[in-house]
């Protein structure tokens, strides 16, 4: 009997499988990339006039073109503020090589956080440039600002100020919701900044 | 006889299968898509839509597809680990005397239920690379061992029918030695895909280009191992095929399916690198390595005499 060494056929069954799987596997990963770009717009942030720690007026129209991750804090807040400073911080370090991520502190607690105080507060927290901002406004327009613009309570301030991060695109639409203390929720707040960032 | 042959070609093929949807959580970014273990979201069927969601987890947490394709993994998962455990359990009843069955098909099941524990593992660590390069790992483990045990079950079933080969004598040798670096090639692999995991966390808008240009020139040398790693296949295959003996059916199923994985697998590698990471490519590169690395097994055991047993 001659030796055989020529390839099984049986194996070209092989073909048509990979092909199948390659084929649904295509089909899994389109459907998850286009899930995970399909960020749900939770409204317009509307108009705002806000003043910097440097200053300089902040109004909507700054917002434009730059991702921002927006917060309400305040300098004398005794437990969870400096807990989201200090989470944020890590963040602020991450994107310190892009310009199109900012992010914005804004007080609820206008009548102690002068301006000084936003710019020592910064400083303590070693945020050197404007790619996070600090901003004060009267009370009434931040708890106007919170309640009509971010859709948050704003009853109880300054101490029951929200703890989420509110991630704004680059048309000043709201795009999420992120509590601070859930580390999954950082994982995806990142995730969303990516996808949002190859739009620009 | 033929029903335990039956149910180790099950147990064997259905974990390779998962290995592929493991992968393909990986591919997709779906590894979070559970933020919770071993429920989903709370429930053990994930949300169809928002207003499934429990009312205390944040509704930005949730994505539809990622949590489905994640859940697809764990139930898979559920289903490969009772098949494996039922071969187990056969095993141990029918095959108390063949240490060649028993063992490995045992040794699988108490992997296959770590495992499971693992994957729970690696979704709490927030997906850290080097759990999930364990996770990977321990699947092959299980999969080798259950081509190892289907194996000399087919033995058992049609008799040693190895008896009519009589290779070269370094043809051991070099099996062993192309494992040895075909493993080695696979734990590189996924300390690349780590380090790519590591970069994209340190450049958190960096694309697939500009990942690839960070990883460097490792990645040749991932490829040159790859290169080598296909010339010792086709060494291999002419080792067999130049003697004049009659290899086994198994021996030349499994040759040829040594030279068509690597050829693949050398298409893929490079295509990962010259179109910059495609999911699909990504998926089958590592696929192909598991299934690499199962068939070297089969060949190893399929030119080593098999003594009777009795």
């Amino acid at each position: 009997m001659a030796t055989k060494r020529g390839m099984p056929g049986d194996l070209l069954w092989g073909l048509p499988i990979m092909l199948a799987l390659a084929f649904i596997a295509a089909l899994v990963i389109a459907w998850a990339e286009k899930s995970k770009s399909a960020i749900p717009d939770l409204g317009e942030v509307p108009a705002f006039q806000l003043t910097e720690r440097s200053g300089q007026e902040l109004t909507r129209a700054d917002m434009m073109g730059r991702l921002f991750v927006v917060d309400f804090f305040f300098t004398n807040c005794p437990s969870v503020c400096p807990l989201m400073t200090r989470t944020l911080k890590p963040l602020y370090d991450l994107y310190k090589n892009s310009d199109k991520v900012r992010f914005l502190s804004i007080s609820v607690d206008p009548a102690s956080d002068s301006l000084p105080a936003l710019q020592a507060f910064a400083k303590e927290y070693g945020i050197t440039d404007n790619r996070w901002l600090f901003a004060r406004a009267p009370i009434e327009d931040v708890r106007k600002l919170m309640r009509e613009g971010f859709m948050l309570n704003a009853d109880d301030l300054p101490a029951g100020h929200p703890t989420y991060y509110i991630l704004v695109d680059d048309k000043a639409h709201i795009r999420g919701f992120y509590p601070f203390n859930e580390e999954g929720a950082i994982y995806v707040l990142k995730q969303h900044i990516r996808e949002l960032a190859r739009e620009m | 006889m033929k029903a335990f042959l039956r149910l180790s070609v099950f147990a064997t093929l259905g974990t390779y299968l998962l290995i592929f949807i493991g992968g393909l959580v990986r591919v997709s970014g779906a590894g979070l898509g559970c933020p919770d273990w071993p429920k989903c979201f709370g429930r053990w069927v994930p949300p169809l839509s928002l207003s499934q969601l429990p009312p205390d987890v944040n509704p930005v947490m949730f994505n539809v597809a990622l949590a489905w394709i994640e859940w697809l993994n764990r139930l898979a998962g559920v289903i490969v680990g009772v098949l494996i455990a039922a071969t187990a359990i056969m095993a141990l009843v029918k095959f108390r005397h063949v240490k060649r069955i028993w063992i490995p098909a045992v040794l699988s099941a108490l992997l296959v239920a770590f495992q499971g524990w693992q994957g729970g593992a690696v979704v709490l660590s927030q997906l850290n690379p080097l759990s999930v390069s364990l996770h990977l790992l321990i699947a092959i483990v299980i999969a080798s061992l259950l081509t190892y045990m289907t194996q000399h079950a087919y033995y058992l079933d049609v008799g040693s029918p190895e008896d009519a080969g009589a290779y070269s004598k370094g043809l051991r040798t070099t099996i062993v030695v192309l494992w040895i670096v075909a493993f080695v090639q696979v734990l590189f692999g996924a300390s690349l895909r780590g380090s790519l995991e590591t970069l994209m966390a340190s450049h958190p808008l960096a694309n697939d280009y500009e990942l690839l240009n960070l990883l460097g020139g490792v990645k040749y040398v991932h490829l040159l191992i790859g290169v080598a790693i296909a010339v010792m296949t086709y060494q291999v295959g002419y080792m067999v095929f130049k003697t004049d003996t009659q290899p086994s059916l198994l021996v030349r199923y499994a040759i040829w399916l040594l030279i068509i994985l690597i050829t693949l697998q050398l298409f893929a590698g490079t295509g990962l690198i010259a179109i910059a990471l495609p999911p699909l490519l990504e998926l089958f590169h590592l696929w192909i390595a598991a299934l690499f690395l199962g068939t070297l097994l089969i060949l190893y055991t399929a030119v080593k005499p098999v003594k009777e047993v009795s």
